[in-house]
């Protein structure tokens, strides 16, 4: 399998003066499992379908393999798309669904019974050919779907929330086939998604769109680990999101204000000064004797116990008024916290990370409204350029 | 307020009767008695006339009131004395005019409902809200008024249009035209442009995709709303009397009316009822059609099913 890279260059989209698609620039490298996410209407699904080829974008480009196919109708586009309610033709059973396309390939006969025979082992679907689709379960008729779009070996295989409507059980196992299947075919698989859960397992790299932006591009270790604006932050995992003021660097790490108390934050930018956000993870978190001491901890009082089965979700009452989550692991130990006990919260500086935002929608001066973005620098880097002032 | 507390006992033995009436209807954990009174009343008192007509088109006598026994005669009878709805020239030729109207309607009428919608769904922008509010009009217009109008432009504005079939037949196509549309542009709807998306998609050029993927899946429609227009063509009285040339063009409503009016007879009972039975007939047909190539399918279009379930 050659070729595959996909290109997204200053694309803009607007349906009647609601912008879509403010100007994102993507790169997906061929092979590679790529996914968009972020909650419905940030431009996520658009950006897929323009890919695909059913919308056209108002400018930028559309890059597949270094040629721009922006203008290109989608039936002559080496993509192919699995959608989210697969759109099998009812009318055809799975072996017609498959060979569709090989049909209007003008394949030779015994080849498009071999290539449907091929593909259907490899959603492991072999002897459902008569079948018709309103005959099949959910998971099946999944299958089918990419079956059919893997068929054609497209350069790219588009996917518009394929396991969006199928049960918590069926999609995790089905989660894990797709990837394998990505790695099995080698071709880039582009995935748009609202489930963050979903976009962690599967994906080599994710973006995180808000209101038709790219927010941060990275691999998922880096989105959760190191997330660079509030949105990122809060819409992947649980965050403890705070708002402090900061007072710049000392020694490499951030000196905030949280109310009376001081905390230092050693990630994210450090050189902020002013009203920002800082952010903890509630497994970094760690809750201690009320006599400790100690740099970066905050007098507080349990407000509630959650049992979680794995763990316990403890929800602690700052001396500040700020409310933060905890999260401890379930050792088999029993718990050292009931409901109202004094505790510290000690945050440490390598979990605390300063945000280069302050709102979780993006600010209408926002900084990356009017930057230069070269089409070649990934976004991540852009939005996380140390000259942005909040 | 003593006194009404006082008295309350007494009412309950008094309007025993009422209450337990009324629990034996109204009671909301039990059957729906009343609904089921009021529906099967309905039906029997919109079905019963229709079935007597039936009935006395069998009589073996004259009259329309007093049952002689059965008979065929008024169907089949050669007798020259007796109009039977096969060999009176009348009445034989009034079915060979409703036929061929109704033939020609849905012929002329399907394909250019089944263009009309593919266009209208798929036109955004200016202009199209409004003629897809515009396309209802043909339903709702007061047939009446569609006639008299129609009647006015074929005898003072286009003259070449000859009163008789032809103008009848432009009149049936007028009003059938927006059946099509509203039927064909609810299943439309109700499919959305996923499977049309799909097939670009895997590679088919537009008309491909009209023939390979929307005309399949629209054929349920598109059978429903020709039974539709047969049926509704077959039925009509006004725009086919105001269009017509005399004798000529006499459809079987028409001529119903016509006989009704100087002297009722078996026969007029009998045509009625092969008309029924022949509405009836396209009309199964169609659902039939319609369940046939839309079975398996989940979320079928509820616009399609009300208008297709009408005859079931």
């Amino acid at each position: 399998m050659t070729g595959g890279e996909v290109e997204v260059v200053d694309l803009v989209k607007e349906f009647n003066e609601v912008v879509a698609v403010d100007g994102i620039n993507l790169q997906m490298p061929a092979g590679e499992f790529f996914s968009m996410l972020g909650p419905s209407g940030c431009g996520k699904t658009t950006t897929l379908r323009m890919i695909a080829g059913f919308e056209q974008p108002t400018s930028g480009q559309i890059l597949l393999d270094g040629h721009n196919m922006a203008f290109t109708p989608p039936h002559k586009r080496n993509v192919n798309m699995v959608f989210q309610n697969y759109a099998l033709f009812p009318h055809l059973n799975v072996f017609d669904n498959i060979a569709f396309g090989l049909r209007r390939d003008k394949r030779p006969k015994a080849e498009i019974r071999r290539r449907v025979a091929d593909a259907l082992e490899l959603v492991q679907l072999t002897g459902f050919e008569k079948r018709k689709p309103g005959q099949m379960s959910g998971g099946q008729q999944q299958r089918v779907a990419l079956a059919r779009a893997l068929v054609l070996q497209p350069a790219v295989l588009l996917l518009d929330e394929p396991l969006g409507a199928l049960d918590a059980k069926l999609r995790k196992a089905l989660q894990i086939e797709l990837k394998e299947l990505q790695q099995q075919v080698g071709i880039t698989f582009i995935y748009v998604t609202h489930d963050q859960e979903e976009a962690l397992t599967m994906s080599d790299r994710i973006a995180v769109m808000s209101a038709g932006r790219v927010e941060q591009v990275g691999p998922p270790q880096d989105l959760y680990e190191e997330p660079t604006t509030t949105f990122v932050a809060d819409f992947l995992g649980v965050s403890n999101l705070m708002t402090v003021t900061a007072q710049g660097a000392s020694s490499g790490r951030c000196k905030v204000a949280l109310g009376d108390f001081e905390l230092y934050a050693a990630n994210g930018d450090v050189s902020t000064i002013g009203e920002t956000r800082i952010v903890i993870r509630p497994e970094r978190v760690r809750l201690e004797a009320h006599q400790s001491t100690g740099e970066n901890r905050i007098p507080g009082m349990v407000e509630r116990v959650v049992y979680l089965g794995n763990g316990n979700q403890i929800i602690v009452g700052l001396a500040n008024g700020e409310r933060i989550q905890a999260l401890v692991q379930n050792t088999g130990d029993e718990l050292a916290y009931r409901q109202g006990d004094p505790v510290k919260a000690y945050m440490p500086a390598e979990a605390l990370r300063v945000l280069t935002d302050t709102g979780t929608a993006p600010l209408e001066d926002d900084p990356r409204a009017h930057a230069e973005v070269h089409p070649l620098e990934p976004v991540a880097e852009e939005a996380s350029s140390p000259n942005v002032n909040v | 307020m003593s006194q009404a507390l006082a008295r309350r006992p007494a009412r309950e033995s008094e309007f025993g009767y009422t209450r337990r009436l009324r629990g034996w209807f109204g009671n909301q954990w039990g059957k729906p008695r009343f609904l089921v009174l009021v529906t099967w009343g309905y039906i029997v008192w919109s079905i019963v006339p229709v079935l007597i007509a039936i009935q006395f088109s069998f009589n073996n006598s004259r009259s329309l009131s007093i049952w002689h026994g059965f008979t065929l005669k008024w169907y089949t009878s050669t007798d020259p004395n007796i109009d039977s709805v096969f060999h009176s020239a009348e009445l034989r030729g009034a079915l060979e005019q409703s036929m061929k109207l109704a033939g020609l309607d849905v012929l002329i009428a399907t394909p250019i409902g089944v263009l009309l919608a593919l266009g209208l769904a798929r036109w955004r922008g200016r202009g199209s809200g409004a003629s897809n509010l515009l396309m209802l009009f043909p339903l709702v217009t007061p047939e009446i008024v569609a006639g008299v109008s129609l009647l006015l432009l074929f005898s003072q504005l286009l003259t070449f249009v000859p009163f008789g079939t032809v103008a009848q037949l432009l009149g049936h196509v007028t009003f059938s035209i927006s059946y099509v549309v509203v039927i064909v542009r609810g299943r439309l709807f109700s499919i959305g442009r996923s499977y049309e998306e799909a097939a670009a998609d895997l590679g088919a050029a537009p008309a491909t995709r009209l023939t390979r993927v929307l005309l399949p899946l629209l054929l349920p429609a598109i059978v429903a709303s020709a039974a539709i227009v047969f049926a509704i063509s077959i039925d009509d009285f006004v725009i086919s009397q105001w269009l017509s040339n005399g004798a000529n063009s006499t459809t079987v409503p028409m001529e119903i009316y016509d006989a009704t009016r100087a002297t009722p007879q078996p026969s007029t009972d009998g045509i009625a009822t092969v008309i029924m039975v022949i509405t009836l007939l396209s009309v199964v047909a169609g659902v039939l059609v319609y369940r046939f190539f839309t079975r398996g399918e989940s979320g079928r279009g509820s616009a399609v099913d009300d208008v297709a379930g009408f005859g079931i």
